[in-house]
């Protein structure tokens, strides 16, 4: 009984693993610049499908996932700089439809490349198999995403906490206005923000495709999936965002587990409930609570 | 249909005709050439009638997203809904196409009450994601429910009973056609007025200040209940003809895709004019038509294209091409001037 | 100005003798050539284009004249169905077209009911599994497959060769609940037990879960049936990497692993069975026949499928039917040519059943294989002329 307890836990902790590693940019994003970014998920896809043409190419895995994080970063910082800066003075509705088009446009461009087939990353193959846990054998990969993702969270909460970049972050983020005023260049800030936001997206889409497939249609599959992330952790929050990733995937993991029939409703129906209760999110930031 | 230009802006650069006469003639352009298209489309007749039942959809998401400023992604919710309570109807209680439709605007406008009087306290992307949770969990009801909606397959066996008892829904697509344009008139001097009312007048109050609204008194809550209730029934109107019409309802009416194409129309074609949506299904339906025969991923490429510009150049939507061609044209005349 | 008269009256000459010469029989493709089932159209459209470059463009009818089968074809766009029925609407009221075809998704071919009816138009439907379709009008014929055929006989064949519990894992939409119901039934009738049945939601792509209730279940085998593409894999993947493939436990599925998704697949799906009418890699000199034109004609995006066997032997069935009524005859005689009709076709023998205008053919149950180093389906049981186990369940009311 235990030993299956502990499954459903992992299996739970491994999907929010990648839910966390991809929408912890889009959180920050969210909440420093106050843009609903539908993009997001376009970012995570580019990561993925570079990371897979490079390991089908004969690269290196660790090199690839690199390459990736990389590329997607790039591309999310000219993004910024040409199409998203202008949104910051701009409603709710043109960020969405600007984003949209964002995602059309990246989706037409896959296509058009790589055809409308599942595309794969090739994994080590040490990864693709299962391996002794001791009270049972468990999909090696799923425990790299446990290990990767928990190393992300530990960087980026030193990086928040403890920094000079994650005091800047902190401050932007709880009254953009008061660090303006203050001296700082938070259109600097931003763009550093967003490099960083999509190039984790670009990692989580490549080492999360064994769970989240790549195909033309990720990026607007899964947006949804990702800003749930956000909103029910609140925006701006990186702990927030954390909680409501493993909440997500470990309520999604038993949901399947103990009413399948129910498991459409399971995730919709939650948000739905969350938000009705705590419009913020769980664990919005100061400045919203 | 370009060179209409809507009430709210000042009918400058048209020299003398006088504002009246071009209302008057910007009013009966559209209608007149949805009139004449009957007489002349042949097989396309059907088509024409998808761009009305489209129009309709956009004019409805107008009131509440333009009007209101109520940003929401779950308006598929609504169009679907009358869409299979106009099929479910018609295949279990009566095959009369009017009682039918009466039926489904009722249900929708219930359902966006209830569902509005839930979610309408809350605001941004927490509303968003509440209109999107509903339509999903409507998608995935209507899918696993095969027994009452067919599920993926769809609804089938729609049977529709002569228009008035009269006119026959043939695949000639007359009865369709006409039926579509009679109901979208309706609700269009409906929302005309609407818009035009002191109610109307105070939801733009909403969307710009809704702290300073609440300030003086008027209940915004309840306004935008009401309008949000308003848009609903439409959105159900258009499914409902769209039911009626292709006497079959599948699981896309449910779909995020539809809510996202029916805010795309009406962004591109111009909130806040109620002409906006005529313009912007016209033109998406037309460009869709024909790009797809082009090249495959050609159309979305396109779209996402249109949306970005539209987005960073051309605020109003392809109803304000003229005024920005206008002002462009003067910059350079002022230029000239200059030199 | 001379020029341009004689320019003119050369032009009538032509269109005269033109129509003096050759009637011409127009026929409407209707199916997705983009979206999510971009595949389906050129697919279908290379199969039909291969099959006119053997069988030449005309046919002769039955007085000796001449007929030329021109295919107009429109993109469904992976759209709903008031689009395919929209197009179709438009090809029979502007293009004229005298038949319909195409129709990879059920609700597309439903959506032909009174279109057909109304203007007489015979649609030979090319994919649309659902089974009941083919009652929706006189005009139906379908050259393709229904669900039950491929479930109920994988559900008895397993039961037959040793495999006692199964655990069936289906996508929740209407072709995966044909699908659960005759693996269930075809299953128990032959002695088996379902030790435990899941739906997954339709574009599900994580299967863990799933694969761990399996596995507990231990039972001889997994059932599953999802979408081509995303799903399929992901659910292969989940299934080796959970540990079902070593604890012995096999994978039964159906269309997807047709070869044109193999290539898309790892190593870890060799081993799996599946039910298919139409095996690729068969020797009947009709399928070489038909493989080597699409490989001379499209090279590497020739691979055949069900959508090209489909296609294929529905021409076929439209020139006999050309052939006995000639270019103007009308609909129901199309119609009742087709029915009864046996083929040879590329997947093996088949037949219109007389009464359903749907098909009986060979099913087959293959494994995946790694011959030459490609992954390949291997032929390992068949089971002859199939009729529609649904039809069979429900007779038509009389």
């Amino acid at each position: 009984m235990l030993s299956f307890a502990l499954t459903i836990l992992l299996d739970g902790i491994s999907y929010g693993m990648v839910l966390f590693i991809i929408s912890v940019g889009l959180t920050v994003t969210m909440g420093l610049m106050r843009v609903i970014n539908l993009a997001h998920g376009a970012f995570a896809m580019i990561g993925g499908y570079v990371a897979g043409y490079l390991t089908q190419h004969g690269f290196e895995f660790y090199l690839a996932l690199v390459l990736a994080t990389l590329v997607s970063g790039f591309l999310g910082g000219l993004c910024e700089m040409t199409v998203i800066r202008p949104l910051y003075r701009k409603g709710e509705l043109a960020q969405v439809l600007l984003t949209i088009g964002i995602v059309f446009v990246v989706t037409a461009l896959i296509t058009e490349i790589f055809g409308a087939f599942p595309y794969r990353v090739e994994f080590p193959t040490y990864l693709t198999q299962p391996v002794d846990i001791g009270f049972r054998t468990y999909p090696a990969y799923r425990l790299f995403l446990i290990l990767v993702g928990g190393l992300i969270a530990l960087i980026l909460w030193l990086l928040i906490e403890g920094s000079l970049y994650g005091a800047k972050l902190r401050a932007a983020v709880d009254n953009a206005g008061m660090a303006r005023a203050v001296g700082m260049n938070v259109n600097l800030l931003f763009t550093a923000t967003f490099i960083i936001g999509t190039a984790f997206a670009g990692l989580g889409g490549a080492i999360g495709s064994g769970i989240l497939s790549l195909e033309p249609s990720y990026a607007l599959k899964y947006v949804v999936l990702f800003l749930v992330v956000v909103i029910v952790g609140g925006e701006g929050s990186f702990k927030g965002s954390f909680v409501a990733a493993m909440a997500l995937g470990i309520i999604d993991t038993t949901g399947k587990y103990f009413v399948a029939a129910a498991a459409p409703y399971l995730l919709y129906g939650a948000v739905f409930v969350l938000l009705l209760w705590r419009p913020q999110g769980i664990l919005p930031p100061k400045s919203l609570a | 249909m370009t060179t209409l230009t809507p009430k709210s802006l000042p009918a400058s650069g048209l020299g003398t005709m006088a504002a009246g006469q071009l209302s008057f003639v910007g009013h009966a352009l559209p209608w007149a050439i949805a009139v004449v298209f009957f007489f002349v489309a042949g097989g396309y007749l059907s088509f024409g009638t998808q761009v009305l039942i489209w129009i309709l959809f956009a004019l409805s998401l107008d009131l509440a997203l333009g009007y209101a400023g109520i940003v929401t992604l779950g308006q598929a919710a609504f169009f679907g809904l009358g869409a299979y309570a106009a099929g479910l109807f018609a295949i279990h209680a009566s095959s009369d196409p009017v009682v039918g439709h009466l039926v489904a605007v009722g249900v929708t406008a219930l359902f966006g009450f209830v569902t509005g009087a839930l979610i309408l306290h809350t605001t941004g992307v927490t509303f968003l994601m509440l209109t999107l949770a509903i339509v999903s969990i409507m998608f995935e009801y209507a899918n696993q429910a095969t027994k009452l909606t067919g599920g993926d397959d769809g609804l089938q066996g729609i049977n529709v009973a002569p228009l008035l008892g009269v006119f026959e829904f043939s695949i000639f697509g007359q009865t369709a056609y006409v039926y579509a344009l009679v109901v979208l008139f309706f609700w269009f001097v409906f929302s005309w007025r609407v818009v035009n009312s002191p109610f109307g007048r105070s939801l733009d109050g909403i969307r710009q200040k809704p702290a300073r609204m609440r300030a003086i008194g008027t209940p915004v809550w309840r306004r935008l209940l009401a309008i949000y209730t308003l848009s609903a029934a439409m959105a159900g109107s258009a499914g409902a003809l769209s039911a009626h019409s292709t006497s079959f309802v599948g699981l896309s009416v449910l779909s995020l895709v539809t809510s996202g194409v029916v805010a795309v129309i009406l962004i591109l074609g111009g909130i806040r004019r109620l002409y906006g949506a005529f313009v912007g299904a016209t033109i998406y339906l037309l460009v869709q038509d024909w790009s797809a025969k082009v090249s495959p991923y050609f159309w979305e490429f396109i779209v996402g294209l249109m949306l970005i510009a539209t987005v960073l150049f051309l605020e109003g939507g392809l109803m304000d091409l003229g005024r920005v061609g206008r002002n462009f044209l003067n910059r350079i005349r002022n230029r000239a001037d200059v030199k | 100005m001379k020029k341009w008269l004689s320019g003119v009256c050369a032009l009538g000459v032509i269109a005269m003798t033109g129509t003096a010469s050759a009637e011409t029989f127009k026929i409407g493709l209707i199916a997705s050539y983009t979206g999510a089932f971009a595949t389906w159209g050129t697919q279908f459209q290379n199969a039909i284009e291969a099959f006119q470059a053997i069988n030449g463009k005309a046919v002769k009818g039955p007085k000796g004249e001449s007929i030329d089968v021109q295919l107009v074809y429109r993109d469904a766009a992976s759209a709903g169905p008031d689009k395919a029925k929209q197009l179709a609407e438009e090809l029979v009221l502007r293009e004229k077209v005298q038949m319909l075809t195409g129709f990879e998704l059920s609700p597309h071919a439903m959506a032909m009911a009174d279109i057909s009816t109304q203007a007489k138009i015979p649609v030979v439907i090319m994919n649309a599994a659902t089974a009941s379709i083919t009652r929706g009008s006189p005009y139906y014929v379908r050259t393709s497959l229904t669900l039950p055929q491929w479930a109920q006989v994988i559900g008895t064949w397993a039961a037959q060769n040793g495999i006692k519990k199964v655990y069936t894992i289906i996508s929740d939409y209407a072709p995966g609940h044909d699908a659960e119901n005759y693996f269930h039934k075809s299953f128990k009738a032959a002695g088996g037990e379902i030790v435990g049945a899941d739906r997954t939601s339709l574009r599900e792509t994580n299967f863990a879960v799933y694969m761990e209730k399996a596995l507990q279940a231990k039972p001889d085998a997994v059932y599953m049936f999802q979408p081509g593409g995303s799903p399929s894999i992901s659910f292969v993947k989940a299934f080796s990497e959970r540990g079902l493939k070593q604890a012995g436990i096999k994978l039964l599925g159906n269309g997807e692993f047709a070869e044109l998704y193999l290539p898309h697949f790892s190593d870890d799906v060799i081993g799996t069975i599946s039910v298919n009418h139409y095996t690729e890699t068969n020797a009947r000199p009709e399928n070489k026949v038909m493989r080597d034109q699409l490989t001379k004609q499209f090279g590497e995006k020739g691979v055949t499928d069900i959508a090209s066997v489909a296609a294929w032997d529905g021409m076929n069935l439209i020139y006999t039917a050309l052939r006995e009524h000639g270019a103007s005859a009308d609909g129901l005689k199309y119609i009742d040519a087709m029915k009864g009709k046996t083929l040879a076709s590329p997947r093996g023998p088949i037949m219109i059943d007389p009464e359903e205008r749907d098909i009986v053919q060979n099913i087959y149950i293959r494994r995946i294989e790694k011959v030459g180093g490609k992954l390949t389906n291997v032929d390992i049981a068949t089971v002859p002329m199939v009729k529609d186990p649904w039809k069979i369940d429900n007779p038509v009311k009389k």
